[in-house]
């Protein structure tokens, strides 16, 4: 199995899209994996976080030059794999990949935009569509995305969540309660957890411009880190031109890892190193240069008959 | 200047736009609806926006751009400024975001032309020199061509396109010099022409398309894009068109125009995915995709409204004598037809499907799935769903008649089969959309749903019983649930069909409540439903708990009396207990239950669970759940004592047994009927809940959908025990909720404030129309047209709401924002895209606000966001006007 699986993992470091078979197979594994995981996944240092993907493979492996492969690398990944990119089926099919073979080694946990809703808009759904000529890989992918755990806790100290926090969470434990096998649904703790922001403007609870979730001020995050007793929230979500960003006196810090954003936002990525004492180092990389892109790999379906 | 001239309907739509001006009220005036062109103003060499009434070409707006930096876009589809001459704030709002970023560009090319201008001081033509002419196509040429490609500003590009249309001759030279400098190894000119081919693409001019499209130099075309220089190698396209890409024929085409359209609809598409994929911006995305589109449409009804066409497809797909080869392509060719058939007309589509079923597309499905080839039987599959995305009621007639009896059994037969290696996901989604009960009617649903629960829920749960360990051999294995236990397959059936099946039931506990009663009442179907529990999949375990939790989600007297008689929760709690500690999928699904019945004040069930399993449960009192179940318990038992801290004291004191409801003790000692247990020992407050939640086609938490209070973290040692009163507070309050109540209103005096903010957002996020319906507001005579690809129905029914109804109404399907989830799925801008469906609270957000809101969408903390003046507090967002 594990020789398939690597044979499996090279050819999707290639940006080779896996056999509907190989696809299916993989899932059903991350299903038994992942459904024995938390919705607080405890996860040891010395780990690196990193934030959205969005489907741009080739940057995908900047980050993984830059922070060293996996698995001589921990690894964190905050969610939102897939849309906007031209490779969300590599990119997510990779990262799973990576989760089977090696699963203390890399965790993921879910962004909004593991949802079979917003994948249907923003390019996951038309991807598969288009390189499978059907959606069952999309359902089985999106089947594995209710699966995947909503938060991680680094060593007891770092919170890590993809969007926020929510009014409905004031403690861990609380996570504890929420059957998370579900599509995310349009409100309450498990919608808020991938969908808020933190807001320089906003005193406490603020209604959230995106209509899910909550946008939170400084002092929730203040209360929030004293009462769970960490240090600060790692989160994504939000698109940072400098790669990451500190708010509220370093007590929350956005990261985000998708250089040079839906290949037209300009901006650089970052992903943050965590040593075994959890000595933060921020590394910032660039988008893949032009000529270590290939072509799509996957060309339509060779046969028509319209 | 003069109007512009009618060109092609697709551009037409990009430059349809409404114009808005701000009048001294503050309010927006529509001053009329035309198509917008960027041209010179008259006798003068600067340019202006133009806006031409549709109706009767009549100038609407006329202004001159200028080189302040005056202009936002706000959405993917208004351009705003505060305008010089008009002294007001002007506005328009295109119906597409691609004619918007068309626009946008331009004004923003014009600009940065002017501030060169300034720069240099130099008039404007002299710096972007007009093309006046083009040179005559050479090898010679070339560089002379691409610096006029390349270099030309937005006015110049008008022009060029006309020049390059003008000149009959000039793309078939252009192909020629190609050939030559490939014949030649010349890498520089063919550098060269891939720059100036692109450079045309790039001017995104349907005329220009449908001219490099054409038959005699789309492959030359595709040719010169394989030598770009900033790759290190040189593609290989036409080889691959050549070699690898096979047209088939099922029954020979023998129209020209089609079969010409149907090979440039495969090589546009290639383009636009393949050799294009990195250059494209979406308005040219646009211009393919609607090429491809009408391609599509045009091919589709040329071969629908071709009756001898039609006849011969089924006559071979139905005879004996076709070959089983021949058969199979038959069928490809088949839901390829139905599948393009997604571009006619919503009604034309619908009529052509049932054509297709007035000759027999259904039989010919049946004969499909008895087909030993998985992957033709698969293709069987997704033709249904194409039928079922149309009209699910087509699909549901043919099960009125005898034939489609057969189909059914088929297609269940189909979700309980190995496929191997194959995805077959297909049947448990025809399965779902065949019975939901949301699009079901009269008596097809009768029909349906007869021989569904007659004929095959038995069968369903009969694989779940062979496949299961049986009683005796589970109770040896009772106390080693865990992924190391020894698998218990009795037969061969896949994990992964059986949480197929398990699904299925959740779905039907939530569509068809009667039947589950009538059904699952008799013959033990929740226990042996339950015997998943004993499976060594942790996730089928989890969708036990799951299809009980969704049982009780319904609030059924009945249900929860039979799930207490017959001790249902205990392979459940058996399977918590022996989780053990594990902080798992499984440990969060049994606490959330747990959860659910206290929140919801589930008594008969509380009662049940403590009086039952608290030995069990006990070492698991450290989780705050499982804690408050207790807590809760005790206060059941003290029946509306004056406890004013319910946290307290006396946790483990059992009160008597006359502390119970008198109801309650009748149940806890009767043994008769369940009907009549059932007619009394619930409580009444427990009536009239909502139905829950469908997401994913199953409940999700009631809990979730609660409105919650904002609570104030600084005293949270109460929140377990808090719990805001249910949604409609039952006519008989006998219990303690009313002294919750009082305790809730004394001791969150500070949450009470934000309630009201909340039960907005409330409204508003259920709101899934939301973006939608602004536009529709905005601008109600686009409405119709502006929403290309949406469904006619909810077109109509969006364009019929005003900003202000929405506010108010909040019931709209959760399957709406699916539908409106793919219309919009073409469009990709990087940031206002992903409020048409993400942002549902931005809905309230009135033009005006939108018009003001200063701040850019790709902006640091931006991501998504829609544009919210960035002063404005969530308020105001919420108020709007």
């Amino acid at each position: 199995m594990s020789s398939d699986l690597d044979k499996q993992i090279e050819q999707l470091k290639r940006c080779e899209p896996l056999k509907e078979s190989e696809v299916k197979a993989l899932c059903l594994k991350a299903m038994e994996i992942l459904v024995e995981e938390s919705n607080v996944q405890r996860v040891d240092a010395p780990v690196t976080i990193c934030g959205d993907i969005h489907g741009q493979f080739y940057d995908m492996k900047e980050l993984f030059k830059v922070g060293g492969d996996c698995p001589k690398t921990n690894y964190l990944f905050l969610g939102d794999f897939v849309d906007r990119g031209f490779y969300s089926v590599e990119t997510f099919l990779l990262l799973l990949a990576l989760k089977v073979r090696y699963p203390d080694r890399i965790t993921l946990i879910r962004g909004n935009h593991e949802s079979r809703q917003i994948t249907q808009v923003y390019g996951f759904y038309d991807e598969c569509l288009r390189k499978y000529g059907s959606v069952n890989v999309w359902r089985y992918c999106t089947d594995i995305f209710d699966y995947l755990s909503l938060s991680a806790l680094i060593e007891n100290k770092i919170f890590s969540v993809h969007g926020g926090l929510s009014p409905a969470i004031s403690t861990l434990d609380q996570i504890r309660t929420i059957d998370r096998k579900q599509e995310v649904p349009h409100d309450g703790a498990m919608c808020d957890l991938l969908w808020s922001d933190p807001e320089d403007i906003v005193e406490g609870w603020g209604l959230s411009p995106r209509g899910a979730g909550f946008l939170f001020g400084g002092s929730v995050v203040t209360s929030f880190n004293h009462s769970n007793n960490i240090d600060y929230i790692c989160r994504a979500h939000q698109l940072v031109m400098e790669g990451y960003k500190w708010m509220f006196n370093n007590q929350i810090v956005t990261v985000w890892s998708a250089p040079n954003y839906c290949y037209r936002c300009g901006n650089v990525a970052a992903i943050l190193e965590l040593d075994g004492n959890l000595n933060k180092q921020f590394r910032v990389f660039d988008a893949a240069p032009q000529e270590s892109r290939g072509t799509p790999a996957k060309k339509p379906a060779p046969d028509y008959f319209l | 200047m003069g109007a512009p001239e009618k060109s092609q309907a697709n551009t037409n739509s990009m430059q349809r736009v409404k114009v808005y001006r701000l009048n001294d009220e503050g309010k927006w005036d529509d001053q009329g609806t035309g198509h917008v062109t960027v041209d010179y103003l008259e006798r003068s060499e600067e340019l202006g926006l133009f806006v031409y009434d549709e109706d009767d070409n009549e100038t609407i707006l006329l202004h001159r751009i200028s080189s302040d930096d005056i202009y936002r876009k706000q959405e993917d589809t208004i351009i705003s400024w505060r305008d010089p001459e008009y002294a007001t704030e002007l506005a328009l709002s295109f119906q597409e975001p691609s004619g918007c970023s068309y626009i946008w560009d331009h004004i923003c090319n014009v600009q940065r032309n002017m501030h060169f201008n300034t720069l240099n001081s130099e008039p404007f033509h002299s710096v972007n020199s007009e093309p006046r002419e083009l040179p005559a196509v050479e090898l010679s040429t070339l560089p002379l061509i691409l610096k006029t490609v390349v270099d030309t500003g937005f006015a110049d590009q008008l022009r060029l396109t006309e020049l390059i249309l003008s000149d009959q001759e000039f793309f078939q030279k252009l192909m020629e010099v190609f050939r030559m400098c490939e014949d030649l190894e010349n890498i520089d000119g063919l550098h060269m022409i891939f720059k100036i081919v692109k450079g045309i693409v790039l001017l995104n001019s349907p005329a220009i398309f449908e001219r490099i499209f054409s038959d005699d130099f789309i492959v030359d075309i595709i040719g010169a894009l394989e030598y770009d220089p900033e790759l290190p190698r040189v593609q290989h396209h036409r080889k691959f068109l050549k070699e690898h890409v096979v047209f088939k024929e099922a029954i020979p085409i023998k129209d020209p125009v089609v079969l010409s359209k149907i090979h440039q609809t495969y090589r546009v598409g290639f383009l636009k995915d393949v050799v294009l994929a990195r250059l494209l911006d979406e308005g040219i995305g646009a211009n393919l995709n609607s090429i491809i589109h009408s391609n599509n449409a045009y091919v589709v009804s040329s071969l629908k409204d071709d009756s001898t066409f039609i006849q011969e497809l089924f006559a071979r797909l139905k005879s004996g004598t076709t070959t089983q080869e021949s058969k199979k392509n038959l069928v490809y060719f088949l839901h390829e037809f139905c599948s393009l058939s997604k571009s006619l007309q919503m009604v034309q589509q619908l009529r052509l499907f049932r054509d297709l079923m007035n000759e027999g597309i259904f039989d010919v499905v049946t004969d499909v799935l008895q087909s030993q080839d998985k992957k033709l039987v698969l293709t069987g599959t997704d033709i249904l769903i194409l039928f079922l995305n149309q009209d699910p009621n087509l699909l549901r007639s043919y099960f009125v008649r005898q034939e489609g009896f057969a189909l059914l059994g088929l297609l269940v037969k189909g979700m309980l089969t190995d496929f191997e290696e194959n995805m077959h996901c297909q049947f448990l989604e025809i399965l779902r959309n065949l019975l939901d009960s949301c699009t079901l009617s009269g008596s097809q649903r009768d029909t349906i749903i007869d021989i569904f629960f007659e004929r095959h829920l038995g069968q369903l749960i009969e694989v779940i019983t062979a496949s299961c360990p049986s009683e005796n051999t589970a109770d040896e294995s009772d106390k080693s649930v865990g992924p190391g236990r020894s698998a218990h397959r009795q037969d061969g059936t896949k994990p992964e069909i059986l949480s197929n099946i398990c699904e299925l039931l959740c779905f039907c506990v939530l569509h068809h409540p009667y039947r589950i009663k009538c059904n699952f009442l008799l013959n033990n179907v929740f226990e042996k439903i339950l015997l998943l529990t004993r499976r060594a999949e942790r996730y089928l375990v989890v969708g036990a708990v799951r299809f009980v939790r969704t049982i009780l989600s319904r609030h059924e007297e009945q249900l929860i009396n039979y799930v207490i008689r017959n001790n249902v929760l205990k392979p459940i709690i058996d399977a918590f207990v022996s989780n053990g500690n594990r902080y798992n999928l499984l440990h969060s699904a049994v606490l959330e239950l747990f959860e659910f019945i206290r929140k919801e004040n589930l008594k008969v069930l509380l009662k049940y669970i403590v009086d039952c399993f608290w030995d069990q449960l006990v070492k698991f009192e450290y989780l705050a759940s499982i804690h408050s179940l207790k807590v809760k318990y005790e206060q059941c038992l003290d029946n509306g004592g004056t406890k004013d801290v319910v946290t307290v004291v006396d946790l483990r004191r059992r009160n008597d047994e006359r502390a119970l409801e008198r109801e309650e003790e009748r149940y806890f000692n009767e043994d008769s009927d369940e009907e009549d247990i059932a007619s009394a020992s619930v409580p009444r407050n427990q009536k009239g809940h909502q139905q829950p939640n469908l997401s994913n086609g199953v409940a999700s938490s009631y809990s979730q959908l609660s409105p919650r209070s904002l609570v104030d973290y600084e005293d949270d040692e109460d929140d377990e025990d808090y719990k805001p009163p249910p949604r409609k507070q039952p006519e008989t309050s006998e219990d303690d909720d009313g002294v919750l109540e009082s305790l809730r209103l004394k001791r969150k005096l500070p949450s009470k404030d934000k309630e009201p903010e909340l039960v907005k957002k409330q409204k508003l996020s259920k709101n899934s129309k939301s973006k939608d319906s602004v536009f529709a507001a905005l601008c109600s005579t686009l409405s119709q047209a502006a929403l290309p690809s949406k469904k006619t129905s909810i077109s109509i029914q969006t364009s019929s709401r005003t900003v202000e109804g929405r506010m108010g109404s909040s019931e709209n399907n959760q399957g709406d924002v699916q539908s409106i989830s793919r219309s919009s799925s073409d469009n990709s801008d990087i940031a206002g895209e992903e409020n048409h469906i993400e942002t549902e609270a931005e809905d309230s957000r009135s033009f005006s606000d939108c018009l003001h809101a200063k701040s850019d969408n790709i902006q640091l903390g931006g991501e998504e966001r829609p544009l919210v003046a960035p002063k404005s507090s969530p308020e105001m967002a919420v108020n709007g006007s």
